[in-house]
């Protein structure tokens, strides 16, 4: 629940770029985060700054310094592979004109990939324009797992869209998109993906677009093809997928509840803080000690906030993406479903053929290359799996690791504010004429 | 009206107090050396000894333990109650290092109520410590507010105890007898008590009331101090009201972390690598869940201390609500005599100076006779005697009132800013040990998360 009321971005153009140092010329600077090695800029409503590997360090509440490591050594950890593909979404920017007001956000690429003219490319993308990639992600590559966007739609009277939490919560949702996209070795291949990071304008051809996106999408979804025995692991998978949204949205639930609970506690640690100002005002020799700790509880108070504030705005949204990825899956999951029973039912059909036409011995060739296909995404969904599930378990560690961060964090905060406050208790008047402690 | 040995009792009071303030000081309990365990353990006794205390000095007293009994109440019925187990040791004896079994009896809470009632009457100038409470109050849901439940009756023992500690170590009650037989005489007590007569003597609530509205003059300190506790009652009630509120809303904050501890288990019956640390994570979710309990528990016995001066402020009240009763006794007496004055010299110049019903009537129905006149001058003259008698004892009786009162009432001033500053103290310890406990969970957890 934030305490104050939620900030609009300023509109303006385009800002210059300022200079950026070369990743792999500062690959040394990685765990200790020295200033000429971050990438500073100077746009108004950024909160991240970047560091040299492409990942942002959050900085919006004041982290310690274990949890800035973890960040680091995270990303360090990403399967050992080279990494020559390093994006960044940030510096969101609110664009006025006759026609609509939207957001854009910045994409900064680095690469060494020879399928990139240049090492470096600077694009401002809107969301239209992300949602029009995963489309042509999808169709291009079928049978592989896309990740997902965040939502499209916000109900216009409900949420403000241009407020500093939504443009940042929907910016950290693209930046881990797009990274997830340049960190898969087939995806991030794609020359859309190119297009997207490096074209001046996006020739989107709209209409065509939404065209395709139903014809592809809804041939694999909805296949009129039956089943006939889907392989073990494949069905393994599907039922993982069901029981983790189970728990993840428990665990929704229970954040929530606690966010809840967490306001109520604060209501009343309100009211309770001033009746020992008032009381302060009663005494004379009491006053300091009165005083000292209705301020400490104000201390808290607002530490508290902070706390219910960042589970809102860092903890939520990350679980509830999550789900939108598990459904992505499951899409796959049933796509693969269909192009098997496609292959199943030609299967048959053939032998059925085959039976009328004694001469024929060979496979057909369409049957032959609806096999090929079943491998191939057979395949295909596998390897996305094992990296889904690697995702999967760096991304909730990273999560959890947060939660149990900003709690630390509050409880230092009070810990502070108390161990304060009892100097000022114990410490008594000169005039005071009883015996005195030390 | 104060009895010669009470009046004695005030001057000794007075005497040994200003042999106190002139450096006849003895270090009291609270050392100068280590704040936690010393100042906690006077947190924790609640009390001072007087300097200049005699009982106390004597006498180690301590209730020690509680029990249920059954028994007949007044209207013949089966009833359950608490007696609580008195122990004394005579103090020569330990320092000798005999260390004697202690002599022992068992009372009851309602027995409590009628020694402090003896002493509020019998000594209506000391602002006396009051009792724990009868009925448990300002409860959070949590705990109940049934009178047998034992950690109800556990803090009431303390309270008891608290109570005992704090009459025998002032200078004043200390002394007084009827104390002495209620820790030493288990069956004869309340005999002798009620032989005091001092439920007689104990003056009408329409007395103190109407006194209250129509005293003229009252020392302003009285009615300052009398309006410090109104403002005293008002605020710990309301203190403990919010604080009860706060109670029972972290309660269900902690509460609600223990989901987060099924949900990981179920969640990490699901997992291969990640199975282990979501597990271990889950348990420390449910020792931060159960660990509230004991935390508000704890903070229960800050919530004892501020209605300890909740009630005290209601003692501090009676005090000055007697000063306005002796002080509006006096200018009835001064009233009376004046105008019994005013009488007899009418009577002796024939002049009416004020209006009477009598002179009316004298006036329509003729005057008296000179016999009648002369009887009712001697009348008049001996009752302007006892008059001015009776305006002389009430000036000594409010004066030694004041003194005495203001001197106690000094005294408790000094040991409420003592004790509260000692209570904010505890409670600040408490918060520092909870937010320390919050570290160590959450930090315990994170590397669990980390081990993911």
């Amino acid at each position: 629940m934030s305490a104050c009321t939620p900030k609009s971005l300023a509109s303006s153009g385009q800002k210059p770029i300022q200079e950026m140092c070369h990743p792999l010329g500062a690959e040394e600077a990685v765990l200790t985060p020295s200033p000429d090695v971050r990438n500073i800029t100077s746009s108004i409503g950024e909160k991240d700054q970047i560091l040299p590997n492409g990942t942002p360090v959050e900085t919006s509440s004041p982290s310690s310094s274990s949890s800035l490591l973890n960040r680091l050594q995270l990303d360090d950890d990403l399967d050992g592979e080279t990494r020559d593909l390093f994006v960044t979404v940030d510096d969101p920017k609110k664009h006025v004109s006759t026609m609509e007001t939207y957001i854009t956000y910045r994409v900064v690429t680095k690469t060494t990939r020879v399928e990139f003219d240049l090492p470096e490319y600077t694009v401002r993308r809107r969301y239209q324009d992300f949602d029009w990639l995963r489309t042509k992600l999808e169709d291009s590559q079928p049978t592989h797992l896309i990740p997902p966007l965040p939502e499209k739609f916000v109900m216009k009277g409900v949420v403000d869209r241009f407020s500093e939490e939504f443009v940042e919560t929907r910016r950290k949702a693209l930046d881990k998109f797009l990274k997830r996209v340049a960190d898969h070795p087939v995806l991030s291949f794609n020359e859309h993906l190119n297009s997207f990071l490096s074209a001046k304008d996006l020739n989107k051809r709209q209409g065509l677009a939404l065209l395709s996106k139903m014809g592809e999408s809804v041939k694999y979804v909805t296949g009129g093809y039956k089943l006939r025995g889907r392989p073990v692991e494949f069905s393994a998978m599907g039922d993982y997928l069901d029981m983790f949204t189970q728990k993840l949205g428990t665990i929704d639930r229970i954040a929530q509840r606690i966010i809840k609970e967490q306001s109520e506690y604060q209501v009343e640690l309100r009211e309770y803080g001033p009746v020992y100002t008032t009381w302060a005002l009663s005494e004379a020799e009491l006053q300091g000690p009165l005083e000292g700790v209705a301020s400490c509880m104000a201390n808290c108070s607002s530490a508290l906030d902070e706390l219910t504030q960042d589970m809102s705005e860092d903890f939520l949204p990350v679980l509830r993406e999550y789900v939108l990825y598990i459904e992505s899956m499951k899409i796959v999951l049933k796509k693969r479903d269909n192009i098997q029973a496609e292959y199943e039912a030609k299967l048959e059909a053939a032998a059925f053929r085959k039976e009328e036409k004694a001469s024929c011995t060979q496979v057909p060739t369409d049957v032959e290359k609806c096999h090929d296909r079943v491998e191939c995404c057979n395949a295909d969904l596998k390897s996305d799996w094992d990296r889904w599930q690697n995702n999967k378990r760096q991304d909730f560690r990273q999560l959890l690791t947060g939660m149990a961060d900003h709690n630390i964090q509050y409880y230092e905060k009070c810990l502070a504010a108390w161990e304060s406050v009892i100097p000022l208790l114990r410490d008594k008047q000169p005039q005071e004429t009883e015996t005195e402690e030390d | 009206m104060l009895s010669v040995s009470c009046l004695s009792a005030l001057l000794l009071h007075t005497l040994e107090r200003r042999m106190a303030d002139a450096g006849n000081k003895e270090s009291a309990p609270i050392g100068g050396d280590e704040f936690t365990n010393t100042e906690l353990e006077n947190n924790k006794n609640n009390t001072m000894v007087e300097e200049g205390s005699t009982l106390l000095r004597r006498m180690e007293i301590s209730v020690a333990e509680a029990e249920k009994r059954t028994g007949k109440n007044t209207v013949n019925m089966q009833e359950i109650f608490t007696v609580y187990l008195i122990e004394t040791r005579p103090i020569d004896a330990i320092t000798e290092g005999h260390n004697p079994a202690p002599d022992s009896l068992w009372r009851r809470y309602s027995e409590f109520e009628i020694l402090r009632n003896y002493l509020l009457v019998t000594y209506p100038f000391i602002v006396v410590p009051p009792l724990p409470e009868k009925r448990a109050e300002f409860v959070w849901h949590k705990l109940s507010a049934d009178n047998m439940d034992p950690d109800f009756v556990e803090r009431r023992r303390v309270g008891l105890e608290n109570f005992l500690l704090r009459v025998a170590s002032h200078s004043v009650l200390s002394n007084d007898k009827i104390l002495y037989h209620f820790l030493t005489e288990e069956h004869r007590w309340k005999e002798v008590v009620y032989e005091t007569g001092f439920q007689a003597k104990a003056d009408s609530r329409i007395k103190a009331l109407s006194a209250t509205f129509r005293v003229k003059n009252p020392d302003k300190r009285f009615t300052e101090m009398k309006h410090y506790s109104d403002e005293l009652q008002s605020l710990t009630s309301q203190l403990l009201r919010v604080r009860a509120r706060v109670a029972d809303r972290l309660y269900g904050v902690y509460k609600v972390h223990g989901n987060y501890g099924r949900v990981f288990s179920e969640w990490s019956a699901l997992e291969k690598e990640m199975g282990d640390g979501l597990q271990s994570a889950g348990h420390h979710m449910d020792a931060y869940a159960a660990s509230v309990d004991d935390m508000l528990e704890e903070e229960e016995h800050y919530a004892d201390q501020l209605k300890e001066y909740l009630f005290y402020a209601e003692a501090l009240r009676a005090v000055c609500r007697k000063h306005e009763l002796t002080q509006y006794e006096l200018e009835t007496a001064s009233s009376d005599l004046i105008s019994k004055k005013q009488q007899r010299e009418e009577l002796a110049t024939g002049m009416v100076r004020t209006f009477s019903f009598k002179g009316m009537t004298n006036k329509l129905f003729g005057q008296e006779t000179p016999e009648q006149r002369e009887a009712k001058l001697s009348l008049l003259e001996e009752q302007i005697v006892q008059g001015e008698e009776t305006v002389t004892e009430k000036t000594v009786e409010c004066e030694e009132y004041v003194k005495g009162a203001w001197v106690d009432m000094q005294r408790f001033k000094e040991q409420k800013d003592r004790d509260l500053r000692e209570a904010l103290i505890g409670y600040a310890v408490m918060q520092i040990s909870m937010c320390k406990k919050g570290i160590q969970v959450w930090t315990n957890a994170k590397e669990c998360f980390h081990k993911m």
